[in-house]
């Protein structure tokens, strides 16, 4: 088991309200794009080198041990994300038919530099809720995700994002829907 | 049939039209999700049948513990300082309170956080706080223990817990699926080991909807997952009935595997391992009937009954990516009826190095898992059942799920005749057998005959 590399405190406000602002607008747009059914828009947002990863959650004693970061429910490379897209535009991937309806809550967001000029690492709270097809329920996804973007001329870029959800076991079927 | 208790007084009129509607190969639709009957598996299947709790490779080291469960009863797997295997359940012999609060984690102690009651990790009660003024003497370490499940044994490393004092011993409850578990896992020294712990998903589906389409329902294969065929991550699926292989085995146990020699050509023996992978294997344990079996026959799925299933396929992680084995083992831990939480573990060799594990155990999670892009449409398929089940108009209409698959069928579904390993094996997938043996092994054990030999009523 890997240990919850020990929080940095970064300042509520970033010292780059620029980038703070650049980051914000970029993972709203992503979920506005996910939410919209863009999803091959938001493919373009992704970084060539992109992983993304869901760690997997256990109650465990210290709370460092919660998360074993060796331990994935998913790791993708971008062409993971690829395949995904391609099925879900097969019309036969049938947990995603018609696709979930889905709102995502992005907040507290955090910026912090780092010591590369071209990539910083923001941190944010994410709450998806659900709709699955006909069901007369719907699914709450609460998650945190740390992630890396790499500023290009074109924009930012999800370079890397982990996933770690607040539950310990999915409340929802499947992860059918990008996090 | 022995006795029903009242908690399974309802269940009993449900039993006799299940087996009224197993004589024509159906199903009535209300075991799917009934309050009664969901007590009356807990008490006659969940508590009586060998129950897979843990593998050993999650508790490898003194102090190790993983919390698991027994039909719905939370249970504490320890690794002791001896060595030795311990399933306690998760309840304070002082006023109930669940003594281990984790998942996992590496202690030699549980300390109830009510009244303090401490249990040492093979579940004698080693402390009571102000022992002299309380008790005024020690109470006995054993008598108020943590109450241990009475059997717990092993097999290629998976621990099973049985809560019946009495009946068959693992190996033989397992029977034939215990000589196909280990010509699954033990093909090398050293076996498998989890490559991580389960990840947990809850699923509106009945355990026995997910039992059943692991036991061998090739059929939905090439209509649910074809979308997996169209993106070029699986190939040929049509055939899946056709070159299938069903075993079935006493107690309830199915398997199915693919001709893949006969198939996709007569090299294409070992699942398809890779070289690299083959090199390792040492087959000289296998008996003819099972080297057969690994090599051109091996199962791709099956069921242990009651709820641990396996998967083992060949697929690229991407299309056009490098083929890789992987093998998931999976429970479906029912929660209450027409629910389950689905547990999956990955399973690598435990020869392989740190970034081979990892390949292989990120491709299952690529395809079996929570967000595999087989798996997710399984999850909501089932969801149909129990809904179906809780229909008072579906109830009222006798709704009966149709396992007839094979009543008119023009293929040969007979047993092998030169199938010289155990159980009977079937050289097509089609018949929907897999199912039919899986749910009329549920209603002998829901009826209380739990010993082995009880099969000789199931179909022919
Ligand atoms: S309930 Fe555990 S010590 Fe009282
Ligand atoms: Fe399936």
């Amino acid at each position: 088991m890997t240990t919850t590399e020990t929080p940095r405190i970064v300042p509520p406000v970033s010292a780059n309200p620029e980038l703070q602002a650049l980051a914000t607008q970029f993972l709203a747009l992503e979920a506005r794009l996910l939410d919209e059914g863009r999803e091959e828009e938001w493919y373009g947002l992704l970084d060539d080198e992109l992983l993304y990863t869901v760690p997997i959650r256990q109650a465990a004693e210290p709370r460092s041990q919660e998360i074993d970061r060796n331990a994935f429910r998913v790791r993708d490379t971008k062409a993971h994300v690829r395949t995904r897209l391609d099925r879900l535009n097969t019309d036969h991937a049938y947990s995603e038919i018609p696709p979930s309806r889905t709102l995502r809550i992005v907040g507290s967001v955090e910026v912090e530099e780092i010591d590369r000029p071209d990539v910083i690492k923001v941190s944010s709270a994410l709450l998806v809720y659900r709709q699955r097809g006909i069901d007369p329920h719907f699914d709450l996804i609460p998650c945190r995700r740390y992630d890396q973007l790499r500023l290009t001329p074109s924009g930012p870029r999800l370079l890397s994002r982990e996933i770690v959800l607040t539950e310990t076991a999915l409340a929802t079927p499947n992860l059918g829907v990008f996090l | 049939m022995t006795a029903i208790s009242p908690e399974t007084a309802d269940a009993a009129a449900i039993l006799d039209r299940v087996e009224a509607s197993l004589k024509n190969d159906l199903v009535p639709v209300e075991i799917f999700n009934d309050e009664a009957v969901f007590r009356a598996e807990i008490e006659q299947i969940f508590t009586k049948c060998w129950v897979f709790v843990a593998h050993e490779s999650e508790i490898p080291k003194p102090g190790d513990f993983v919390q698991r469960r027994i039909g719905l009863d939370p249970v504490i797997v320890t690794r002791d300082g001896k060595g030795g295997i311990n399933v306690l359940s998760n309840y304070c012999r002082h006023r109930g309170t669940q003594v281990c609060q984790t998942d996992a984690g590496n202690s030699r102690f549980f300390k109830c956080p009510y009244h303090g009651w401490t249990y040492s990790n093979n579940g004698d009660l080693v402390g009571t706080p102000h022992m002299h003024d309380a008790y005024g003497e020690r109470l006995d370490p054993k008598a108020w223990g943590l109450i241990r499940a009475p059997r717990v044994a092993t097999r290629q490393g998976f621990v099973f817990a049985s809560l019946d004092p009495d009946g068959p011993s693992l190996d033989e409850y397992l029977g034939g699926a215990g000589w196909m578990l280990d010509l699954i896992v033990g093909l090398a020294p050293g076996g498998m080991r989890v490559a991580g712990p389960p990840e947990r998903y809850r699923l509106r589906a009945d355990w026995k909807t997910a039992a059943e389409n692991f036991a061998g329902d090739g059929y939905h294969v090439d209509t649910l997952h074809w979308s997996v065929e169209e993106v070029a991550v699986a190939q040929g699926m049509q055939a899946t009935c056709e070159i299938a292989r069903i075993y079935e085995f006493e107690n309830g146990h199915a398997f199915a595997g693919h001709a893949w020699t006969k198939a996709i050509h007569p090299g294409y023996v070992l699942w398809g391992y890779a070289p690299e992978i083959t090199q390792h294997f040492d087959l000289s344990g296998l008996d003819e009937a099972q080297l057969h079996v690994v090599n051109h026959e091996p199962p791709s799925v099956g069921t242990i009954f009651p709820n641990l299933s396996f998967i083992r396929l060949n697929t690229p992680s991407v299309p056009g990516g490098p083929m890789s084995v992987i093998t998931s083992f999976r429970q479906w831990q029912p929660i209450g009826p027409g629910e389950i939480e689905l547990w999956n573990w990955q399973f690598v060799w435990d020869f392989m190095s740190e970034d081979e594990a990892r390949d292989s155990y990120v491709n299952g999670q690529f395809t079996f898992g929570s967000a595999g892009i087989f798996e997710q449409d399984d999850t909501v398929a089932w969801e149909g059942a129990p809904r179906a089940a809780r229909s008072p108009w579906m109830r009222k209409a006798g709704m009966e799920f149709h396992l007839q698959q094979g009543n008119n069928s023009q293929v040969d579904q007979s047993h092998d005749p030169s199938w010289t390993g155990p159980g009977r094996k079937r050289n097509t997938g089609y018949g929907e057998h897999a199912q039919l043996h899986f749910y009329r092994h549920w209603l002998n054990v829901m009826r209380g005959n739990t010993g082995a030999g009880t099969e000789g009523a199931e179909s022919a």
